[in-house]
């Protein structure tokens, strides 16, 4: 009986074996011949045109539609305008895309278009054109579309690095219909009635402000919006003069900011136990109507205006630091952008793409225009959502300052997130505490 | 002769093991010393040497105790109560009861998720306000709304480390399990003749019956236990402030949320250092145990 198993699976096995390689067989030879009949397709109407396939690799989410810009559409449609380009999209979570990106870079595996943010940080275009890994992309015939501040953004040592998908605007998104409720008719115009509009609120029983703490990065939200406002309007160089080490972060203008940003906090203003709350968590009890305010950006738009339990209008406005009589300023700054790897061998087929991608009049702007969430740069290009108008109009009268960490080591911002949630937590943290952990960690890594 | 070289053809078959070795094992891992004096962000390829400077640093913030204190904090107390909890599992499924087989499958079930679906669940449901606890706890009468064990520093810790227990009770048990049905019955019998309570027999035949189970679980919890990583990767980011940092989730955020290569590695070189000490001193100590028995 043990004899005719083993016989059994001896020639079930040696079966499985042959027809295994059998089968690889057959896929080589589809493989190969694709391969052929692919070339001859493509040489067919441009003589000595070489099939060529880019690498791109981008940070964010992927559209649940299958409808995605980056990784369906954008391929598609450089397919049909060069027949011998193949692009080959990858997104991966912001996180991971910064971990992964600067491993590739750095091994020499880099893909031939990739993501990187405006100036200094983690990823910045500063950083890695120091290090040389982005093509300068001065020449490439699209820059007269492009307003001027997203092309300075990304440029370093005068050579312009890389594309901006557009700008981003912090804000707080508000419940319309609760800010009704606690008889609130109006946004409000400075903190002070800014922290007036709250008390209503919680005195009507509703939560204020819903924060997502848990998630360090989030702390970042409020506070670049109130710097915004405190730190930069009578100084707006504060962080060349920072970088000159002609100024410190223990300013008594940084620790004024981050003392108001804790009066949120000391006042029970934001929603109790925050330290607990994610992003996500704190993004879904905005949209289920149980908090009125979530500091956020325009990045988190279809998230903020997904239907939850509650059904209400929802507004978006600049934080209100500024002191009364005094114009608020807005948060607003150059997105990521796609750059060009400086030891690419496709130069030529990536300047023909960029030139087809950004021309106004290409189809393959209109698309990628409509699927954009970031607020465009490129001149004529209306404001899609009009929810933004009222910052944008703030933005567009040169009363924004870009987000404070672009010009600081990344470990600057990861630093004094950790002393803001000591400080919120009630661990005896002092917001002079905080300017001077951020002090000391920017003068230990910044190196000119 | 003709033996001889038959050993000396044999060193040929070691090598391609040998070189991959070398190779990905025991390469990078001179490379982190050589990083750890130095100011490498992970990306430039140019960079200078520091010397000690790292090492001085991690030690003036306080990076060094803090993540050291939190590591030793969260082994102490996983290996101590995931233990004793998988134990007195154990014996409970060890029992003649009805359906034994479905309570030993349910207490296995947590170990078969993984650590990124079982963080994300536990943060549900330690959140506060509409969290499953704090529902449950409004739910019976109790005020929850002060309930936020991982939004709080002094609680965050223990909150992540009851989650690893939960996770990895499975495994213990199992183990714990297989030790006791290898327990020769004519020992309880005899026990029992000569008048032994249930207690009696647990203290002084079951459990150092059960020492080389004790052996592997113990051994295994300090090693996950010294690792600890995903939970506080996961469920807190390392926060509030610094309140979940241990040595592996630190040397991951220096690396590749703060670009500073060089203090990863110095922290790695550390972390190896304190790693290596512990796994000494408690294998010997095991080994001594052992041979007593």
């Amino acid at each position: 009986m043990k004899r005719i198993l083993a016989v059994i699976i001896a020639l079930a096995l040696a079966l499985s074996l042959l027809s295994g390689c059998g089968g690889s067989q057959k896929n080589e030879d589809s493989i190969a011949t694709g391969g052929t009949n692919n070339q001859e397709d493509t040489q067919k109407p441009v003589e000595d045109v070489k099939p060529v396939t880019l690498t791109m690799l981008v940070s964010g989410n992927k559209s649940p539609d299958g409808k995605d810009i980056e990784l369906d559409i954008l391929p598609k449609m450089i397919k049909e305008k060069f027949s011998n380009i193949n692009l080959e999209a990858t997104k991966l979570p912001d996180e991971q895309y910064n971990t992964s990106i600067k491993t590739k870079l750095a091994a020499g595996e880099g893909p031939d278009i990739f993501l990187v943010w405006p100036k200094t940080g983690v990823c910045g275009a500063i950083d890695l054109s120091k290090a040389g890994y982005l093509m300068d992309i001065s020449g490439y015939n699209i820059w007269n579309n492009f307003a001027k501040g997203a092309v300075e953004d990304m440029s370093y040592d005068g050579k312009v690095r890389a594309v901006a998908k557009g700008l981003d605007l912090l804000g707080i998104y508000y419940n319309k219909a609760l800010f009704q409720k606690a008889g609130i008719t109006e946004e409000p115009k400075d903190w002070t009635s800014f922290l007036g509009v709250c008390q209503k609120l919680k005195d009507a029983g509703i939560t204020p402000i819903v924060t997502g703490d848990k998630d360090p990065w989030y702390l970042q939200f409020a506070l670049y919006q109130i710097a915004a406002n405190v730190v930069y309007p009578d100084d707006m160089d504060f962080d060349v003069k920072l970088q000159a080490g002609e100024e410190s972060l223990t300013n008594p203008k940084w620790v004024k900011a981050i003392e108001m940003f804790n009066e949120l906090y000391a006042k029970g203003y934001v929603v109790k136990n925050s330290l607990g709350i994610g992003s996500a968590q704190a993004c879904s009890m905005f949209i289920d109507g149980k908090a009125a305010m979530i500091f956020d950006g325009t990045w988190d738009y279809n998230t903020l205006m997904a239907k939850g339990e509650a059904e209400f209008e929802r507004g978006f406005m600049a934080t209100p630091a500024n002191e009364s009589g005094k114009a608020t300023y807005a948060s607003a700054s150059t997105a990521a952008g796609y750059a060009v790897n400086a030891s690419t061998k496709n130069a030529d087929a990536v300047k023909q793409v960029f030139e087809y991608w950004f021309d106004v009049n290409s189809s393959l702007f209109a698309a990628y225009r409509d699927a954009s969430s970031s607020i465009s740069v490129v001149k004529g290009v209306p404001l899609e959502n009009e929810l933004f108008k009222g910052v944008y109009d703030i933005y567009q009268n040169g009363k924004s300052v870009y987000f404070c960490n672009q010009m600081w080591p990344g470990a600057v911002a990861t630093d004094m997130e950790t002393k803001l949630q000591e400080m919120i937590g009630g661990q005896k943290t002092t917001p002079q505490d905080v300017t001077k952990a951020m002090d000391a960690k920017f003068k230990e890594l910044w190196k000119n | 002769m003709n033996s001889s070289v038959m050993k000396r053809s044999m060193y040929l078959f070691v090598l391609p093991a040998l070189i991959f070795y070398l190779l990905f094992w025991i390469f990078p891992i001179l490379k982190i010393f050589q990083y750890s004096v130095s100011d490498y962000n992970g990306f430039v390829q140019k960079f200078n040497y520091i010397g000690m400077d790292n090492y001085i640093s991690l030690f003036k913030e306080g990076v060094l105790v803090n993540s050291i204190k939190n590591t030793l904090i969260y082994t102490a107390v996983f290996v101590l109560f995931g233990n004793i909890f998988s134990l007195c599992l154990a014996f409970i499924l060890n029992m003649n009861i009805a359906g034994k087989g479905v309570y030993r499958s349910v207490a296995y079930i947590p170990t078969l998720f993984s650590a990124i679906v079982v963080g994300f669940i536990w943060s549900y449901v330690y959140m506060p306000d509409s969290g499953l606890i704090s529902s449950v706890l409004k739910a019976i009468g109790i005020d929850g709304s002060d309930f936020n064990p991982l939004g709080v520093g002094t609680t965050a810790l223990y909150a992540i480390v009851f989650v690893e227990i939960w996770k990895n009770i499975g495994t213990n048990t199992i183990i714990f399990l297989a030790g006791l049905q290898t327990i020769p019955n004519e020992l309880i019998e005899a026990g029992k003749i000569d008048g032994c309570s249930s207690w009696k027999l647990t203290r002084y035949v079951r459990i150092p019956l059960l020492a080389a189970s004790i052996t592997i679980n113990v051994t295994l919890s300090v090693v996950n236990g010294l690792k600890a990583f995903d939970y506080p990767f996961i469920m807190t980011n390392g926060g509030p402030g610094t309140a979940t940092n241990t040595l592996i989730f630190k040397i991951f955020k220096y690396a590749y949320n703060e670009q500073l290569f060089g203090k990863a590695s110095a922290l790695g070189v550390v972390a190896f250092t304190i790693i290596i000490i512990i796994t000494g001193i408690l294998v010997m100590n095991l080994r001594k145990k052992e041979v007593s028995l």
